[in-house]
């Protein structure tokens, strides 16, 4: 196990590489100049030239790339060009405040899509799974925005039973998180339920299901037991690779809700071409990808006895 | 299942960790605080969203609005331009008395009011905020001119000061060598603590107007060598608020400043103490406890709060003004339901939107009577009220209306829609009904909805005329390089006013100010340019006034630019608000406002 670990680890090392080359190509070439965001309008050809050198952007590109390397290894992404805070004080606040945004609605979301996955799937070809089908497939057909916009508007301002928005840090942040969390809810129902009621249908065709059946297993027992068992991989396939995803937060979300995240942060940074900022946030989440990816692995031989790491 | 069930334990341990570390709090971040709460406490609060979050609180390194905002309260200025009073005029913050001008016209003698304090902080004796001194002055001015401090927004005041560029040009040769102590400027010159002078280069009525600028606000040098880095995150100023709370992304508090130096203006104009606008003249100010300033970005939860009472004074956008307000032959109104519960303004701002032609551009550069012939095809008005639900007027002087020296007073004329004769300026450029005219590309600075929308209506008044037009949608920089390398064909553009004076706005025609300066057409005119700076120098009056209209002549022949309209800005605050009066010079007179907490405890 900790060889199969080392050497995907050190897979790591040339993926990581070619998704900074990308990063570095893509911000450099066809992103905004931030040095004519940040002066503005009519600032002179020497202000121009002077920022660009107090920022390191007069280096030539492959000097630039091997700062941006060395910023990977040591994880000191510098300052943001757009207002100076150090980028760990930066990242380290705003990821805790999108987790806090994310990972609960997340968790419950996996509990409670699954969950009724199972019952539309027992109940496949009735008329609660066609109505569940149809109400899924209305419900994936509507933008994530009108959802945020009609529950803002519907539960916050005309029945007050949450803050329209804000943010305070601790448990106190929790009175503003719940809507939010019940929007993240009830976005990922359509997509997640018809995701693993597919996984789940495929499994209840199996033989071993029969077996199961055929030898008086109760249906909660062969559904909870044996279904869901072997219905683990492609579950956690799917939502372990969306943790690292988390820590970026719900951009629109954030937004809406003037929630203090990384969504909302890695977006103004893209409309003000705060590079270090991109930097950091896109091979944090890669990092994060790549790691996460390899705990699926881990976990798939911890639920399939089957699957073997070497 | 037990595995399931220990993974998702595992989760739920994580996002509890999450929650419970972001309870610590951390300095110079997020710690917010709701308005409801302090409201609770019987405080005057001020409840008022910042749409961005800004960029930095040091005043020199600052040129935005959401950091001009801000310093315009912690700090203050020599001069402000004057709350109640129109057309827009200075009037003494830190001075004792608007400074004199001896004999020579050349030097402005200023007396510093008494008592004025910087507020409290470590970075003092004692941590006691010390007296305002003119070695604050100096070193504010000298800081201003500080090459390697600012970048933004020296122009303002480029030119104008004996031995300030010189200045200027050793601060950026020494770059971190620099030091003020041994760098003298021989325009600004200390008399004693109190007294100060400064010599301009030459007779000039405008070069006191950058002194209410932001950017010149009078910050210590103790708080500037102790915060270094950090001083545009810890201000220092001896202005009518502190921060109480920083909170770049959450909810910024600023907190009245209890021994503030100012009160409110004794004076208004001619039916403001019938508005009740002068009700609390010369009394102390300022009268809020704290300003709650949370950052909303997007305009539906902001509404939504204020209309919840949670935000005490809010910009209308369009789509709100559709569904809240209106417009008739009287001006405009609020809706019923909404001005039962709500005041509302409508204030010309001082901003000129104009579409720039390239005059190297081989096509439009060289055809007047084409650039005419687009003029003519232009509906502004129509562009107003179908585009702009009326909000604007149509501008037949490159000066906003507010301004002195504007159509108000010139009585200039400009073109209007005419189908016939942009078909007859068509044809005189050679094209008649557009027969053998190549597309011609705008040049838009962004590529959301509205612009998209915008052009979809040029587009079509254009073609009603047989010309063809194409966009350029660009991002913001990629715009400025195009504009600036003269790449391009057409552009839009808008300018709003650094100063109120119509100088502002004729230099952006000024030969000498082509790209990067704010010429961007290219043209260049002896005539003009004459006129240009036998007026620049000039205070205002008939004389002044009728240079502009040769100046504005000549633009409508030559039609370097075609000038359009004029926003008018709406905004809605809470009935509870008291002496409101928009200024649009002071986007953030929170010192001035106060708050009937009785009446907003009542909800009226």
């Amino acid at each position: 196990m900790l060889g199969y670990i080392i050497r995907r680890l050190l897979y790591m090392i040339p993926i990581l590489l070619g998704v900074a080359f990308l990063v570095f190509t893509l911000f450099t070439t066809v992103g905004e100049d931030p040095v004519r965001i940040a002066l503005g309008n009519h600032a002179s050809p020497e202000a121009i030239a002077d920022l660009r050198a107090k920022w390191g952007l007069d280096q030539p590109l492959h000097l630039q790339f091997l700062d941006f390397l060395k910023q990977i290894i040591t994880f000191d992404y510098g300052r943001s060009f757009n207002t100076g805070e150090k980028l760990s004080e930066l990242f380290a606040q705003g990821a805790l405040v999108s987790l806090s945004l994310t990972l609960p609605p997340f968790l419950i979301a996996v509990m409670l899509n699954v969950s009724m996955a199972l019952i539309v799937a027992y109940y496949r070809g009735s008329i609660i799974d066609r109505f569940a089908t149809a109400f899924f497939i209305m419900a994936m057909s509507i933008s994530y925005l009108v959802y945020i916009i009609a529950f803002q508007y519907i539960l916050a301002f005309q029945f007050d039973l949450f803050p329209i928005n804000g943010y305070e840090h601790g448990l106190r942040a929790i009175p503003y998180l719940v809507l939010p969390g019940i929007i993240i809810i009830f976005v990922s129902m359509g997509p997640d339920v018809r995701m693993y009621r597919t996984v789940f249908l495929d499994e209840i065709k199996a033989d071993y299901v029969r077996t199961a059946r055929s030898k008086g297993a109760a249906e909660p027992r062969v559904l909870f037991k044996h279904i869901l068992k072997n219905a683990m991989i492609p579950i956690l396939t799917y939502t372990v690779v969306a943790i690292p995803f988390l820590v970026l937060g719900a951009f629109l979300m954030e937004r809406f809700f003037s929630i203090p995240g990384i969504g909302d942060l890695m977006i103004n940074a893209i409309n003000t071409g705060d590079f270090p900022v991109l930097k950091g946030l896109t091979m944090y989440i890669a990092i994060g990808y790549s790691i996460f990816n390899l705990i699926t692995d881990i976990l798939y031989a911890y639920v399939d006895p089957r699957v073997k790491l070497t | 299942m037990l595995k399931l069930q220990r993974i998702l334990l595992l989760s739920s341990l994580t996002a509890l960790l999450a929650l419970g570390l972001s309870c610590k709090p951390t300095p110079k971040t997020d710690d917010s605080v709701s308005g409801e709460t302090s409201a609770a406490m019987n405080k005057m609060v001020f409840n008022y969203l910042r749409g961005t979050a800004h960029k930095s609180l040091d005043p020199m390194k600052q040129f935005d609005s959401a950091s001009a905002d801000l310093v315009a309260n912690i700090y203050d200025r020599l001069f402000e331009y004057h709350y109640l009073k129109r057309p827009y005029q200075l009037s003494p913050v830190l001075l004792a008395e608007m400074p004199t001008l001896a004999e020579d016209g050349l030097t402005y003698n200023f007396t510093l009011k008494k008592g004025v304090r910087f507020i409290d902080d470590p970075c003092f004796k004692d941590g006691k905020g010390r007296e305002l001194v003119s070695d604050d002055i100096i070193y504010s001015i000298k800081r201003f001119a500080d090459a390697n401090v600012n970048m933004l927004s020296y122009m303002l005041v480029e030119g104008s000061i004996v031995g300030l560029d010189e200045f200027h040009a050793e601060t950026k040769k020494l770059g971190k060598e620099t030091d003020y102590s041994k760098l003298d400027v021989p325009g600004i010159k200390k008399i004693d603590d109190q007294k100060f002078s400064i010599t301009l280069t030459r007779k000039n009525p405008l070069a006191l107007l950058p002194f209410a600028a932001t950017q010149l606000s009078i910050v210590a040098k103790e708080a500037v060598e102790k915060y270094m880095e950090d001083f545009e995150r810890h201000p220092v100023g001896t202005g009518p608020f502190y921060i109480k709370d920083y909170s770049r992304r959450g909810v910024m508090v600023l907190a009245k400043n209890p021994n503030y130096h100012g009160v409110y203006p004794t004076e208004g104009d001619p039916g403001d103490a019938e508005k009740g606008l002068l009700a609390d003249a010369g009394k102390q100010i300022p009268f809020i406890d704290e300003i709650h300033l949370p950052l909303i970005e997007e305009p539906q939860p902001a509404m939504l709060k204020f209309q919840k009472g949670q935000i005490d004074w809010i910009g209308l956008d369009k789509d709100n003004f559709n569904k809240m307000a209106y417009k008739d032959e009287q001006g405009f109104h609020l809706n019923e339901t909404f001005s039962k519960k709500f005041d509302m303004y409508a204030e010309m701002g001082l901003v000129m939107e104009y579409l720039v032609f390239n005059m190297k551009d081989p096509l439009l550069g060289k055809n007047k009577a084409l650039r005419q012939a687009i003029a003519y095809a232009l509906d502004t008005k129509g562009y107003i009220e179908k585009m702009r639900n009326g909000r604007g007027e149509a501008l037949t002087s490159i000066t906003p209306i507010p301004i002195a020296g504007s159509q108000a007073q010139t009585k200039t004329e400009y073109y209007s829609y005419n189908k016939e004769m942009a078909l007859k300026k068509l044809e005189e450029a050679g094209y008649p009904n557009g027969q053998g005219l190549p597309e011609i590309v705008i040049e838009y600075r962004s590529a959301n909805s509205a612009t998209r929308q915008d052009f979809e209506f040029l587009r079509n008044q254009l073609a009603t005329v047989g010309i063809t037009l194409k966009p350029g949608f660009q991002t913001f920089s990629a715009f400025l390089t195009k504009i600036e390398s003269g790449n391009f064909q057409m552009a839009t553009a808008g300018w709003a006013a650094d100063y109120p004076d119509a100088e502002n706005f004729y230099q952006l025609l000024y030969g000498p100010n082509a790209s990067p300066g704010p010429n961007h057409s290219g043209w260049a005119n002896t005539d003009y340019d004459k006129l240009y700076m036998d007026s620049k120098y000039m205070p205002n009056g008939p004389e002044r006034f009728a240079i502009f209209e040769k100046m504005h002549k000549i633009l409508q022949d030559e039609v370097p630019v075609i000038i359009t309209w004029n926003p008018i800005y709406f905004g809605l605050y809470q009935k509870w608000v008291g002496n409101m009066k928009r200024n649009m010079m002071q986007d953030a007179p929170f010192k001035y406002l106060k708050i009937d907490t009785a009446g907003k405890d009542k909800g009226v």
